[in-house]
């Protein structure tokens, strides 16, 4: 073989190379069908509205929780701690690059239930496996947790560790929500700080 | 010079390029992957085209196949629908079913989550007119309103 030949059959295999690689590594599905049905269907995919609550009361730092909604909705209203990533620019920013983020969970949450299942296929399928679903969505967040209360005479300890929750949570999501966007961030930082001296801290 | 010279002579670069031409082959042809280009196979998910309200079922052109993705609500199977787990939605008889069927396919599920992710995978795996059954028309709107003394919501509905 000359060396014409030798180049010629070196830029051919490098040509069908790019042609047998995905058009980007991190934008098409990596898991086998299969495995990835089996995983996406798994009840361990689905987080309730109660453990979402119990996760922003205790400020677990290992959860993140992510707003699909749009930029307007999420400036409106969110849950406290949550980052925006609307479901319509989902592939605008790499997905892997913003959920490789060291947390063990990043939880999705919509209004209702179709975009932040449509993101956890999406991501479970880019292998990302940290992620969850806000089984409802907003509006169960509303429906549960908002509008928790308790009638009736008598409460179970795990009732009333329910209902605690509940309405911490609440209050947190109020005061967060009422107040003006550039005083939202300084409110993370002074519950922090709030905290610290309860637990006898210093700054 | 003939061609079975030809032949004889590049005989390393045509092997070499009938093996990678057999692997694009099995690759572009073969239905147990996922096709390229994620955001493509999703593009109907973010400007929702993909779900249909109950109340319209038979607008999309065509043969509807319905498919009931829930195992233990079982409908009567007719030529229209047919009932299968979502967990075995990629069992080879079922698979080949609904990416054969020519018209629309609407899948529906108790739990909209899992006709969404249901719908998701089959969509990256290429199949087209791919929809889902929905029985609401505003699931992705809030349906509270919050109220900014932090006391109470209300119920826009």
């Amino acid at each position: 073989m000359n060396t014409r030949q030798k180049f010629s059959a070196g830029l051919l295999i490098i040509g069908f190379i790019l042609a047998l690689l995905p058009l980007s590594g991190s934008r098409s599905f990596t898991v086998r069908p299969q495995k990835l049905l089996g995983e996406v269907l798994d009840s361990s995919t689905w987080v309730t509205v109660d453990q979402v609550a119990r996760f922003i009361v205790t400020e677990d730092s290992s959860v993140q929780v992510i707003d699909l909604r749009t930029p307007e909705e999420f400036k409106t209203v969110n849950i406290p701690g949550s980052i925006n990533l609307p479901y319509n620019n989902f592939f605008d920013v790499d997905p892997a690059r913003l959920l490789n983020n060291g947390k063990a969970r990043n939880i999705f949450y919509s209004n209702g239930d179709f975009d932040s299942n449509f993101a956890l296929a999406i991501a479970r399928g880019l292998n990302l496996k940290n992620t969850f679903v806000m089984k409802g969505g907003l509006n169960e967040w509303f429906n549960t947790v908002m509008n928790s209360t308790f009638t009736g005479d008598k409460i179970s300890p795990r009732e009333n560790a329910l209902f605690e929750t509940r309405t911490r949570a609440k209050k947190l999501f109020s005061e967060m929500n009422s107040m003006p966007d550039s005083l939202k961030l300084k409110f993370i930082q002074s519950t922090h700080l709030a905290a610290k001296k309860l637990d006898g801290g210093c700054e | 010079m003939k061609l079975t010279e030809v032949i004889k002579k590049n005989r390393e670069v045509i092997v070499i390029v009938l093996i990678l031409l057999v692997l694009i082959l099995v690759r572009s042809t073969g239905k147990n992957h996922f096709k390229n280009d994620a955001e493509k196979w999703a593009q109907s998910s973010i400007n929702k085209s993909d779900i249909i309200i109950s109340e319209k079922l038979g607008l999309p052109d065509g043969k509807n196949l319905l498919i009931n993705l829930d195992k233990d609500k079982f409908i009567k199977n007719n030529s229209d629908l047919l009932n299968i787990s979502s967990d075995s939605v990629f069992s080879k008889k079922y698979f080949n079913a609904i990416m054969k069927h020519d018209g629309p396919v609407l899948l529906f599920s108790s739990n909209s989550g899992v006709s969404a992710r249901v719908w998701m995978l089959l969509s990256q795996m290429g199949k087209k007119k791919l929809y889902i059954l929905s029985d609401k028309t505003d699931n992705e709107v809030l349906k509270y309103k919050f109220k900014p003394d932090g006391l109470s919501t209300e119920n826009t509905e």
